[in-house]
């Protein structure tokens, strides 16, 4: 099965990729979106007090 | 003369980095003119296969974003690495791990626990994790391996200069570009697009001799405006944070949380703070100083806020 692999995804904030999987005419059989990004933020900012969360959590996306 | 190659990746990093360099504005126009950018994912599309193309040292300088979380970030840190001629880690987090090391004071585990399962916001009933490979029926798809330690990027690979900041400010971006461009190097593994003072020495807030009596947040308490911060009981990182931001956040109202990494002469900034902070609580007798103690807000992510990847002991024991 032919296979196209968009790795990275570009202009766009973050990671990610695609693979497209073709069928024997071409068409296109499925596709997979991927995330290969995590940090974490969720459970590092655990028990921190509160009015150091905004200045932590605005480094998930600074753009 | 050719010109420069430059790229610009982001590894574990937020985009800050990237939407600072844009931040130089119209000069973007000025180093178009000198720099072919060949690799910048945040504005052009060039893929990592057209890298793994390229020849070694095939690249002149890629200013390099973010830390090494994860095995793809470990394996453009090595590419890059190969096919630059000079490599610059670039911002907080892959000069000394950043934000996303204070990961480093848990595991794997622990965060795909609570990201993949206990958050609120997820439902789960099936206990998925991500894997690295997954069997689908077209054949297998793969995402990188998720480590358990945060690492800024001289750890990886050798680095030629540093660039400190989260972000950087343009007016150091700008500066930092310039002397590329010029090809008036400084010496390898210098700190560049920072200045050589602490923040303190280019704070502009009223500094007098500093006796600390107790710890205030911003959460409970209004600081003065004009007076240092310290002195006042909030906690801020200036004394061991190099300077260079124009002291950014002081000038917004906040105390100094220390991006922009030790200063000069100082290898672990966490343990300077605890350093400098011991010197100024103002009591003899252990039960009061104790007491003073108590009162700094979660002390560990505070001294080590931006820096736990680089720091001596860069993680908490597994």
């Amino acid at each position: 099965m032919k296979r196209i692999s968009i790795d990275p995804i570009t202009r766009l904030e973050g990671h990610g990729k695609i693979e497209i999987f073709l069928a024997d005419d071409g068409s296109v059989a499925n596709c997979y979106f991927q995330v290969p990004e995590l940090r974490g933020f969720e459970k590092f900012v655990e028990g921190m007090p509160m009015e150091e969360v905004p200045r932590v959590v605005s480094r998930i996306c600074g753009v | 003369m050719a010109k420069l190659k430059l790229a610009s990746y982001w590894a574990a990093a937020c985009g800050g980095c990237d939407t600072a360099i844009l931040d130089i504005h119209e000069k973007i126009l000025d180093l178009a003119a000198a720099a072919d950018i060949v690799f910048w994912p945040i504005a052009l599309d060039f893929k990592y296969a057209d890298v793994e193309a390229m020849p070694d040292g095939n690249i002149d300088v890629t200013l390099f974003h973010g830390a090494v979380r994860n095995s793809e970030n470990e394996h453009l840190a090595k590419l890059l690495r190969a096919k630059s001629k000079v490599l610059v880690a670039f911002g907080t987090c892959a000069h000394i791990g950043g934000i996303p090391s204070l990961a480093n004071l848990f595991n794997k585990q622990s965060i795909f626990k609570r990201v993949y399962h206990d958050s609120p916001s997820t439902v789960n009933s099936d206990g998925v994790e991500p894997q690295p490979k997954t069997k689908v029926p077209e054949g297998e798809i793969t995402i990188p391996q998720f480590y358990d330690t945060v690492w800024p990027l001289d750890h990886i690979v050798d680095v030629d200069y540093y660039v400190p900041g989260c972000p950087p400010t343009p007016k150091q971006i700008w500066s930092v570009v310039t002397t590329i461009v010029s090809g008036q190097l400084p010496p390898k593994g210098s700190v560049v697009g920072a200045s050589e003072k602490t923040q303190c020495d280019e704070c502009p807030r009223q500094k007098h001799e500093k006796k600390i009596t107790g710890f205030k947040r911003i959460a409970t308490a209004q600081p003065e405006q004009e007076t240092c911060y310290l002195e006042q009981g909030f906690l801020c990182l200036g004394p061991v944070t190099r300077g260079g931001c124009d002291t950014r956040c002081q000038l917004s109202g906040v105390a100094c949380r220390g991006c922009y990494g030790p200063p000069p002469g100082v290898l672990d900034q966490g343990a300077k703070a605890i350093s400098a902070i011991a010197s100024v609580i103002d009591a003899t007798d252990p039960a009061e100083i104790e007491r003073i103690i108590s009162e700094i807000p979660d002390p560990l992510r505070s001294f080590n806020r931006f820096g736990i990847g680089g720091s001596l002991l860069v993680r908490k024991a597994l």
